[in-house]
């Protein structure tokens, strides 16, 4: 178990809170432990945005991204049970569902970095699907009409 | 062969040795346009969802039976293992295998939890009168979340295997692409939940009784 503990929590030998002391001349090792970088000073998150690269963010981007998943996830509740919006909730809930879709597409799906013709399909397949959900919504709350 | 021909590989910034025809990875493409056809089956579902929404003829009805606290709880568990499954990949690609490992199983156990979550709700929803032959709302809601759960099942099934092909060292940062593709798979299911979570969950869980319709009463079935 202490064998597993140290693989998981240790990189070349060196516990992930064994950085060195002066953070401004040395740079801090990248992927440390299994949050990565994402157990950092706040000024660091910064640093790990801009340094996810074309290809793929860094474990720490990613963290920060789960992170805000879940304050998105967690305000959609409070408003849900709390805030007794009426008929403003549809709208609310929709633009929040929108922005987490986007953030876990474009990051975790890697299409904020991959090549663009992914992208191209995946809006291509979701404009045909949105297209066939108005359809059916349209056509079997009005088709009964559409033919009187 | 033409089509052999225009067959040829690529090595990707990871090393990964890709067959494309196009430049595109030839499997992640079929994956893209797999996901793509997903979306519309999902959708349609969604939609037949909303449009037999509030039609109920007898209860229970969402607002009789919908657990928000609950499904806050899966939905996180959730939107967690997304988290899991991009670091896994990360570490994967830059040759990390114990920790890319580590993160596969915390995929797994954190899908195996949403699969549980669904299981009691699922038992909770038939012990108090409601099945997909119940009413319209039944229907709709058992073949839309179930039709999720089978999906997210497979899911665990795939990344088990590549969990334990980590272990054995037949996944590396060379073949990385395998479980690139499971998570784009995984990621698809966590969207598809966001929006089931969004729709079923928060926008339709104060649905009560459509007038002409009976009330339902608790323990009355």
């Amino acid at each position: 178990m202490s064998n597993l503990w140290n693989k998981i929590l240790y990189h070349d030998g060196q516990g992930w809170w064994d950085l060195p002391r002066t953070q401004w001349q040395e740079p801090n090792p990248k992927m440390e432990g299994p949050l990565g970088d994402g157990i950092t000073p706040i000024k660091r998150i910064w640093e790990i945005m801009t340094a996810a690269n074309l290809h793929h963010g860094t474990p720490g981007f990613y963290v920060l991204i789960g992170a805000i998943l879940s304050i998105i996830t967690i305000v959609e509740v409070w408003a849900f049970a709390w805030l007794f919006l009426g008929a403003l909730l549809v709208p609310l809930m929709l633009v929040l569902s929108l922005g987490k879709f986007v953030l876990v597409v474009g990051f975790f799906m890697h299409l904020k970095f991959d090549r663009k013709y992914y992208a191209w399909i995946f809006t291509a397949c979701m404009i045909i699907g949105i297209g066939i959900f108005v359809a059916l919504l349209v056509l079997l709350n009005y088709g009964g009409q559409i033919q009187q | 062969m033409a089509s052999e021909a225009a067959t040829y590989e690529i090595k990707s910034e990871h090393g990964e040795v890709i067959n494309t025809s196009t430049g595109l990875s030839n499997k992640k493409l079929l994956m893209w346009a797999f996901l793509g056809s997903d979306v519309m089956f999902f959708g349609s579902f969604i939609a037949t969802y909303l449009v037999y929404r509030n039609r109920s003829l007898v209860g229970p009805y969402p607002a009789d039976i919908l657990d928000i606290p609950i499904t806050s709880v899966s939905t996180f568990v959730l939107l967690m293992s997304s988290l899991a499954m991009v670091l896994a990949l990360a570490y994967v690609q830059d040759g990390r295998r114990k920790l890319g490992t580590f993160w596969i199983f915390a995929v797994v156990v954190l899908g195996a939890i949403f699969i549980l979550f669904q299981v009691y709700e699922f038992n909770h929803f038939v012990k108090v009168g409601l099945t997909p032959r119940t009413n319209l709302f039944g229907t709709t809601f058992f073949i839309l979340t179930g039709l999720h759960g089978a999906h997210v099942t497979l899911g665990v099934l795939w990344l088990m295997f590549l969990g334990f092909g980590s272990i054995k060292g037949t996944l590396r940062a060379d073949n990385a692409i395998d479980l690139e593709l499971a998570g784009l798979y995984w990621h698809f299911v966590d969207i598809v939940w966001i929006v089931i979570f969004t729709v079923i969950y928060l926008i339709s869980a104060r649905d009560v009784a459509p007038p002409g319709s009976v009330l339902w009463v608790p323990g009355a079935h």
